[in-house]
């Protein structure tokens, strides 16, 4: 792993742990491997959004939520609060991105999502409409 | 404020009243630091500080914590 990709997961871990604390619920990280998945993008890289770095276009930004989206709820990596992690995690990003959002529509996205039918592709398309 | 040293199983312990605790903000499970400071003849008990890894934006950690203090209505009511 890249140091970057460590770091990626230790925020996310972060995030988790504080929804937990938030919400009086388990923390934990379940599975460390989908984990790794999560921060694990093709071609060597990363979702280098969570680390505050600025992308050069939006589309590539959508692409990395919608990774990240994806493969929080297909490898459920915590121990609890996968969906209300990866909602506070985005509200982080596009708070940092200064893009206006309703995290109340986001969060019901993300409840609602089947991904037997929607791949990081399609919830990287849904971020890309809904919030230009 | 005093307090007896009780038995507890085979250890030795002392029970910590409900207003001490709630001062301190420890619920069950939570974790704290035990150092004994010979020269005084004291017991000192704190909160466990968890320090954050140096590589990690600590102003960014404090935007996430207040994001999920601002929206805990919301995030409690995501079904996972």
């Amino acid at each position: 792993m890249t140091e970057d990709q460590k770091k990626e997961m230790k925020i996310f871990a972060y995030t988790h742990w504080r929804v937990c604390k938030e919400l009086d619920t388990d923390t934990g990280i379940r599975d460390i491997e989908a984990l790794k998945n999560v921060v694990t993008m093709p071609g060597g890289g990363s979702l280098t959004c969570l680390l505050g770095q600025k992308l050069t276009n939006k589309k590539d930004l959508y692409s990395q939520i919608g990774w990240l989206v994806y493969y929080t709820l297909e490898g459920e990596p915590l121990n609890s609060k996968n969906k209300a992690t990866i909602v506070l995690a985005i509200s982080w990003i596009l708070e940092h991105y200064n893009i206006d959002y309703d995290l109340e529509q986001i969060g019901d996205y993300i409840e609602n999502l089947d991904i037997m039918n929607k791949g990081n592709a399609d919830i990287s398309a849904w971020f890309s409409k809904e919030l230009e | 404020m005093r307090r007896k040293i009780i038995r507890v199983g085979s250890s030795r312990g002392v029970l910590i009243p409900s207003p001490v605790t709630q001062a301190m903000g420890w619920e069950f499970g939570s974790l704290t630091e035990l150092t004994v400071d010979q020269e005084n003849n004291r017991l000192i008990l704190e909160t466990h500080q968890v320090e954050v890894p140096d590589e990690l934006d600590e102003g960014q950690l404090t935007e996430i914590s207040s994001l999920a203090e601002e929206n805990k209505n919301l995030l409690e009511e995501i079904n996972d």
